[in-house]
């Protein structure tokens, strides 16, 4: 069969690879060229650098920390907002008086731009004058103030909790989109043949759901792993670094001490690693759904 | 129909011709939110000049602090910065050095200069030219609550280090959630609060010879006593939580003794907290008598890459005059550059403007070195170790100093 050169795929698809291109490639290509350069403070390239701005990303200590870090966030979070937004979508599934109005809470914080929220927690953080430490010495589970954002032990697990609270909207909407995908005459046949609800849990909604599951993995670890304003706006990575994930060390590198090589260095390498995460997810959950 | 379009040729090539005029008289400025006054601030004086020039037209850009040095690199990076621009005058040392700051001395005649302190002209020459304008200059002391000094039996202002020590003491006593002395310990500044007690005990930040003074006796000396401070509940717990705001917040509730900070809270004190009786003294002394104030100018800059020059030069030479150095000055509670402005009784009569002033001979500038920001933030990252308890002051300020040495040995 011959084609006609109109409907020729390739030709069909070059509009939409160009603007790709344009809005991804260039830029991409244009971080390639100033990682390899010795650039000053204003991202004047002055002359060839070779490899010199990958080795001093790498042999910053600050770097691994901040690598480490940034894989405990991402994991916290990836992992955290799917535990708790599957029984969410469950219960939001179900046919419930005012069921309308619990979607619409449950959505809300997705509407509150995420640097107000990340702000809104640090007031609420605060030592002296916080909302968490006065609600929760209302209710007589600490006697004294803690200062959450003092120190690293404290501020990072409570930024990887705000992280799973502004998750939970998105993954959950999600999830929701699955469940309604789900034919209920499985559920009246499963029931007839004597299932208890675990069971149809197991053997129906979670295989269904299952391209559902995947897709908010990875959607959300792309989010989460560049996610800038959580951590920026309780403690700018401190106190000293101790908080630092890679965006945020990106940020001081590039913006604070005016490193823009070293920069665009550490950007190139974020995002081989993400496409490289995102690619052996893909593959993995690809071959285990053939199977 | 053809005539239709002979005349759309002619109204678009009349729009371009338009278009290409009014852009030759364009002139853009860059500016710092000192406040919520800036913004309008400027709108006025750029209202007035082009009432005074019709073919220009101002477009400020308000740009908050946080940013701006980040949108300037972006601009500059893309070609596309404005023709002036307020900086940090620390940071001036980066634009000189890669040719964006347009020397100014062509345009200043004697009577300019005149216009201005030379101390606050001093710190933006360099090799012989003067790339920036100071316009606003601060400098720390440190404002006290009379009101918990008179609680905790205190009837004298410290006047030393280890006084303040003892007056921070008796003033935590005095409640649960009262603390003495408010330390700022995390964000901008963070190293400058370390800086006052160091520069007490005699402390350079840059030694002789070339090398960083953290890694000397002052230095562990003022680390100590901070983290003694802190450990004997003489600040606010927590204090790497801390940042300056939040500090001066606590000031303005009444629950902070003592703090060091900029003439700009008694602004925001009489704004907000008017009722607070407070008093402002200069910052104390170490045992040798050694004192230091952070002087900090921003200076106002222009591009190398203006189209615009004469033009950028005239909307200073307004930006300068003494009418709108007075309103600039008293609105945003700056330190006056100029003495014309300075002479006025509001700000001559003011008693917290003279206590700042009075300390200017001790105040330092930040060191005109390349690579000031990450020397400052190495700086911040040892003392919240040591505050946090994390680091002995000396292992933690010797590893820091080894790190400076670094970037000042480039």
């Amino acid at each position: 069969m011959t084609r006609s050169p109109v409907t020729n795929p390739y030709l069909l698809v070059l509009p939409g690879f160009l603007l790709a291109a344009f809005i991804i490639l260039w830029p991409l290509y244009q971080l390639g060229t100033i990682s390899l350069s010795e650039v000053n403070r204003f991202g004047q390239l002055r002359g060839f650098a070779g490899l010199d701005n990958y080795i001093a990303v790498f042999t910053d200590p600050d770097f691994l920390g901040a690598l480490w870090r940034t894989l405990v966030w991402t994991v916290g979070i990836v992992f955290g907002s799917l535990i708790i937004s599957v029984p969410v979508a469950l219960i939001l599934n179900e046919d419930f008086y005012g069921r309308s109005l619990a979607r619409v809470i449950v959505m809300l914080p997705w509407a509150v731009s995420l640097t107000m929220t990340a702000i809104v927690w640090r007031w609420a953080l605060n030592g002296e004058s916080g909302m968490l430490n006065s609600g929760l010495q209302a209710i007589g589970i600490i006697d004294t103030n803690i200062q959450w954002l003092a120190r690293a032990s404290t501020a990072f697990p409570v930024q990887i909790l705000i992280g799973v609270l502004v998750t939970i909207p998105f993954t959950t909407t999600i999830f929701l989109g699955g469940l309604s995908s789900i034919s209920d005459d499985l559920y009246e046949a499963a029931r007839l043949e004597g299932a208890s609800r675990w069971q149809a849990f197991r053997q129906i909604t979670l295989p269904l759901i299952r391209p559902f599951l995947n897709i908010s993995i990875v959607l959300n670890m792309i989010y989460v792993f560049n996610s800038f304003p959580i951590i920026w706006a309780t403690t700018q990575g401190g106190p000293a670094n101790s908080t630092d994930i890679l965006v945020t060390y990106l940020y001081k590198l590039g913006f604070r001490f005016g490193k823009l090589g070293e920069a665009s260095a550490l950007s190139v390498m974020m995002f081989a690693l993400l496409l490289i995460f995102t690619i052996t997810y893909v593959a993995l959950a690809m071959r285990s759904e053939r199977q | 129909m053809e005539k239709h379009w002979f005349r759309g040729a002619a109204a678009a090539a009349a729009l371009l011709s338009a278009t290409a005029l009014t852009h030759a008289q364009t002139l853009r400025v860059t500016v710092a939110e000192y406040s919520s006054k800036t913004g309008p601030y400027f709108e006025e004086v750029a209202a007035a000049f082009e009432e005074a020039h019709p073919d220009a037209d101002v477009q400020i850009e308000v740009v908050p602090w946080d940013v701006l040095l980040q949108k300037l690199t972006t601009d500059i990076s893309g070609n596309a910065n404005a023709d002036l621009s307020i900086i940090g005058t620390r940071w001036l040392i980066d634009f000189v050095d890669q040719g964006i700051a347009a020397p100014l001395d062509e345009y200043m005649t004697d009577d300019f200069k005149e216009r201005f302190f030379p101390v606050f002209l001093e710190p933006s020459v360099m090799e012989g030219q003067t790339y920036g304008l100071p316009m606003a200059a601060s400098a720390r002391a440190m404002y006290y609550n009379k009101t918990l000094f008179e609680e905790a039996g205190i009837e004298e202002v410290p006047g030393t280090w280890d006084e303040l020590a003892e007056a921070a003491e008796k003033i935590s006593a005095l409640g649960d959630d009262i603390a003495g002395f408010g330390l700022q310990g995390t964000e901008i500044e963070t190293d400058v609060y370390f800086y006052y007690a160091f520069w007490a005990f005699g402390g350079e930040l840059v030694e002789e010879d070339g090398t960083s003074g953290l890694d000397t006796e002052a230095g562990y000396d003022a680390a100590a006593l901070y983290k003694s401070l802190i450990d004997s509940g003489a600040t606010q717990p927590g204090v790497t939580s801390y940042n300056r705001e939040d500090v001066q917040n606590l000031f303005k509730q009444g629950k902070v003794g003592m703090m060091i900070t900029a003439p700009f809270l008694s602004n925001q004190i009489a704004d907000e907290a008017p009722d607070l009786d407070y008093g402002v003294a200069a910052i104390p002394a170490g045992p040798e008598g050694d004192r230091g104030t952070y002087g900090v100018t921003d200076s106002i800059i222009m591009f190398e890459n203006s189209e615009n020059k004469d033009l950028a030069w005239e909307f200073l030479d307004l930006l300068f005059t003494t009418e709108w150095r007075q309103k600039f000055t008293a609105g945003e509670g700056f330190l006056p550059v100029n003495p014309e402005v300075a002479e006025m009784p509001e700000f001559a009569d003011n008693p917290d403007l003279k206590e700042f002033t009075a300390l200017l001979p001790d105040a330092r500038f930040a060191p005109v070195i390349p690579g000031w920001e990450e020397i400052a933030s190495i700086t911040s990252d040892a003392v919240q170790t040591i505050y946090l308890g994390n680091a002995e002051p000396q292992e933690a300020l010797d590893g820091a100093a080894q790190e400076i040495n670094g970037i000042l040995g480039e």
